[in-house]
């Protein structure tokens, strides 16, 4: 059955370049549910039943003399529940975003189907080979922009990470002789860790953690926004698949520690993850395009799950698949959300943008949702998640990343504020705006449901988290529906919930007891004190928000990261235009040069 | 079962509104205090009970539609709720289902409903007011944090309660590092309140207010109460980190007397903070921030190191 779900997806990638853009997104939406089908049959193995097509749990393919080993595992399909269920999701937001079929939904079908390849990989060259098939179909997905830095810079790092993988593989291949997960034993030695450490920055890079990064916000403020959901949400998350499983499944986070007595790399990781919360949370309130706001703030977000990594203990790594998990779905929500008020307004700045919660209050209400969790209040699950790498840093006596960690998440007010106030609300700017699309409303509606179902019920995450754990060999940490115990303290959701709706009750009292007028936003303070040239100013303070911190901040940002990859650059083209002057032309010189290597060949014999 | 519930349901009430009138009596005594240092004679105490009463019983209601009504119901719901989740005067409430971090961003919820509100008002000055609010939060919670990992580190628990209990036979204040990070926390403290040198969000002469410009009758009252639960809830978090809680008394009368140990405990931090307001201007948004992130945070961190050398050695 399985081999039938990979051929109706290669089918369907072959059938959606040639439709129109209403079939093709129909045609991708349904397909696209076959996956999460595969997922809930095999969710057997996790104890839920929900339907049972008896879907085989491995295959094995075999082209011209390779095999290319396939199964599912838990920590596998804890991944594929996050990316499989964004993805229709999306199919149902573009179908109302694009008015032509013009490559994307193909591609996108291509980057699907590339992410099932990699989380059911059992072998490091199926890894490999679907790793390049993901990383090439955004590439063209990308590339659809025509916008060159962009493209260059997607193709610039995803080689880079290419690299470093496969450089990762073929050490690990020349220690074990064997591409097979099962059959790789890690041995603390120089080759091992060298590989191990390449893989992690490999993956990184697709995680997009500093200094890695730079690609992340250019790309994501110059692509469509439902790819970018699918990326930021998605696809990030297959690069953490990845450190995870080399850390953990296969032990390389303990080989690690074994081989480096004081500091190793896994502290490392943290330390980096950290600053990457605080450094990209800094530069996310600074920035002036939605876009790239997010994009930093998805940097920021996906920080805290490398600390997880890096800390590696129970409470760390839970917290981290938490953490993972909710980002997949309030990111892919907010893009989403920036996505339907462009399409609307036709603008990405958030000084240009303002007031449109109140003609699109259902898109208001989702994205506040979404950005409740990101901030981490406690009425959602991402609180749980925040939660738990806290507690593992205090627990783990981790005194630079804690306060960094914290800081960063009291940061993550600023910006959410930002786009609650810049865009959503503030002066009325957009008066003659309608409600984004049904279909996009329903897309978005359906992605935050897990934000609200987790955060009644983390309980039920963690036990999610637990069976993916338990195959890596890590003990689930002790929890009931509703409450989460750690050895420092214990966190009861619903107690916060409840309290919540019964401190309402004096609020909305006082609400109700006396009666209001709802007036216009020109009846105001200022109150006929406009001069009626000045009738139509805008009222929207948007303009350069954090002007302040920013003034204090920006010097310690100067110049960025990109900075220093221009001056490696510059160095390599110096080094080579140097080396260059090798080719002169002239025999003679070429003949000096033979001369000058046969002379240090005798001289290395005779010396011998 | 049942009866155990109500019981317990009946005194959360109770802290309820005894932590809101607390703040409001507080909020006249602090009026009072401040006139008196100006050679004025003041509002008499019970000043703020009337102002509320009045902003309440008003009939006319001005509100910018759905969003602006959040500000209301957020800011007192989520105040009394932050309020539950600490220990006052040793006795725990719902301290045991959260812990410091819940606290932290618990206090969140009021400041973000009251920052929707605000927004929705579509006054340039309330965003204003709400951004310098912000960057006020980033600017004292980093010093905060930092002493409040200290504490973790050193009682080895993340909850509040722990920390109450583990001061029992003595207040961190008595402990060397403590003292300086006590320090530290104090003037974190002040941002909190929103007190001078530190009041720039609220700063009527400047931005009319900020925040709260468009806010009055119903709306304006509520967020008085707001303000009033709020310098009970934050005074109680520092009481609760350094001071024990109040904790004095372990014998038979040992809740009444806890209870007055901490209500005069928060009493005098709360004066603090009154004095520094009436005897320095305020500070600019940026010169706060240096402020916060760089003297404080030294001295925070050398009192994080210190505890951690401590819990090592």
């Amino acid at each position: 059955m399985l081999d039938i779900i990979i051929a109706e997806l290669l089918l369907a990638i072959l059938i959606t370049f040639f439709v129109g853009k209403k079939l093709a997104a129909i045609i991708a939406f349904f397909i696209s549910l076959l996956p999460l089908v595969a997922l809930l049959d095999w969710a057997s193995m996790y104890g839920f039943k929900f339907i049972s097509f008896g879907i085989e749990k491995s295959m094995n393919i075999a082209i011209s003399g390779i095999t290319l080993h396939l199964a599912i595992t838990p920590l596998s399909w804890f991944f594929g529940i996050m990316i499989f269920s964004l993805f229709p999701a999306i199919m149902l937001f573009s179908y109302s975003f694009y008015d032509k079929n013009d490559g994307f939904y193909p591609f996108m079908l291509l980057a699907l189907f590339s992410s099932f390849g990699i989380l059911l990989a059992r072998d490091m060259l199926t890894l490999f080979l679907f790793w390049e098939m993901m990383s090439w179909s955004s590439f063209i997905l990308i590339y659809r922009n025509k916008d060159k830095e962009a493209t260059i810079i997607y193709l610039v790092f995803s080689t880079l990470s290419a690299f470093l993988i496969i450089f990762g593989i073929l050490l690990l291949y020349s220690q074990n002789n064997s591409l097979l997960f099962s059959e790789i034993n890690l041995t603390p030695n120089l080759e091992t860790v060298v590989a191990i450490i390449s893989m992690i920055s490999g993956f990184a890079v697709k995680a997009a953690l500093m200094p890695l990064h730079v690609w992340a916000p250019v790309v994501y403020s110059k692509s469509d926004e439902p790819f970018v959901a699918f990326l930021a949400g998605g696809l990030s998350k297959l690069g953490y698949y990845g450190m995870f499983l080399f850390m953990f499944s296969l032990p390389g986070a303990k080989i690690m520690e074994e081989y480096f007595s004081h500091i190793s790399p896994n502290y490392i990781l943290a330390v980096i993850g950290a600053l990457s919360a605080f450094i990209a949370t800094i530069i996310a309130f600074m920035q002036d395009d939605i876009r790239k706001l997010l994009a930093y703030s998805s940097i920021g977000q996906l920080g805290y799950i490398a600390v997880g990594l890096g800390i590696g203990s129970q409470l760390a790594i839970t917290g981290a698949l938490f953490q993972a998990f909710n980002h997949a779905f309030f990111k892919a929500v907010l893009f989403l959300a920036a996505g339907a008020v462009a399409y609307r307004t036709g603008k990405w700045k958030i000084s240009e943008l303002g007031g449109v919660a109140y003609k699109m209050p259902i898109t208001f209400t989702i994205a506040l949702l979404s950005i409740f969790t990101l901030a981490a209040i406690p009425i959602t699950s991402g609180f749980a998640a925040k939660w738990l790498l806290y507690e593992a840093a205090i627990k783990a006596k981790y005194i630079f990343v804690a306060p960094i960690m914290l800081i960063a998440g009291v940061g993550a007010f600023l910006y959410s504020f930002r786009i609650l106030y810049g865009v959503f609300l503030g002066g009325n700017n957009h008066p003659d705006i309608k409600e984004a699309p049904k279909s996009m409303l329903a897309a978005m509606f359906v992605l935050v449901l897990p934000m609200i179902i987790f955060v009644i019920f983390p309980g039920y995450a963690l036990d999610m988290m637990s069976r993916a754990l338990s195959d890596a060999g890590i003990a689930s940490i002790p929890h009931t529906v509703f409450t989460i115990k750690t050895s420092l303290a214990s966190y009861n959701a619903i107690a916060v919930l409840i309290t919540l709706i019964a401190a309402l009750i004096p609020a909305f009292l006082i609400y109700k007891s006396k009666p209001h007028r709802i007036v216009d936003f020109k009846d105001n303070y200022l109150a006929g004190e406009i001069p009626s040239k000045y009738e139509n100013i805008s009222m929207h303070a948007a303009h350069n928000f954090y002007k302040p911190v920013e003034d204090v901040m920006k010097p310690y940002f100067e110049p960025g990261t990109i900075e220093y990859y221009k001056g490696i650059y510059k160095g390599l083209a110096i080094l080579s235009n140097t080396l260059r002057k090798v080719y002169t032309g002239f025999t003679q010189d070429y003949a000096i040069y033979v001369a000058i290597f046969l002379l240090t060949v005798m001289g290395w014999l005779i010396w011998l | 079962m049942v009866i155990d519930l109500i019981i317990k349901i009946a005194i959360l009430t109770g802290y309820a509104i005894a932590g809101t009138a607390i703040g409001l009596l507080f909020m006249g005594i602090g009026r009072k205090i401040v006139a008196r240092v100006h050679n004025r004679v003041g509002p008499p105490f019970y000043q703020n009970f009337i102002d509320v009463a009045k902003l309440l019983s008003k009939k006319t209601n001005i509100s910018h539609g759905w969003i602006f009504d959040l500000a209301l119901l957020f800011s007192i719901s989520g105040i009394l709720l932050t309020l539950l989740f600490l220990p006052i005067g040793g006795v725990k409430l719902l301290s045991m289902d959260g812990d410091a971090f819940l606290v932290l961003y618990l206090l969140a919820i009021p400041s973000l409903g009251f920052a929707l509100g605000a927004g929705a008002s579509g006054n340039p000055n309330a965003g204003i007011g709400v951004m310098r609010a912000l960057v006020m939060l980033l600017s004292y919670e980093l010093p905060f944090v930092i002493t409040l990992i200290a504490l973790m580190i050193y009682y080895d628990t993340t909850s509040i309660a722990g920390i109450v209990e583990s001061q029992h036979s003595q207040w961190a204040i008595f402990i060397p590092p403590f003292l300086l990070a006590s320090a530290v926390a104090d003037m974190a403290l002040q941002g909190m309140l929103m007190e001078q040198p530190f009041d720039i969000p609220i700063a009527p002469h400047e931005i009319a207010s900020g925040p709260m410009v468009e806010f009055g009758g119903k709306y304006l009252g509520s967020l008085m109460i707001y303000k009033a639960i709020s310098i009970v809830v934050e005074t109680t978090f520092f009481v609760d980190l350094f001071f024990g809680g109040g904790v004095i008394a372990h014998g038979k009368f040992s809740g009444i007397v806890n209870f007055i140990s901490w209500l005069v405990l928060i009493f005098i931090f709360f004066t603090l903070a009154l004095l520094i307001n009436t005897a320095f201007p305020r500070f600019r948004i940026e010169q706060a921030f240096k402020f916060y992130w760089k003297y404080e945070t030294i001295l925070a961190t050398i009192s994080l190191i210190w505890v951690y050398w401590m819990v090592i050695t």
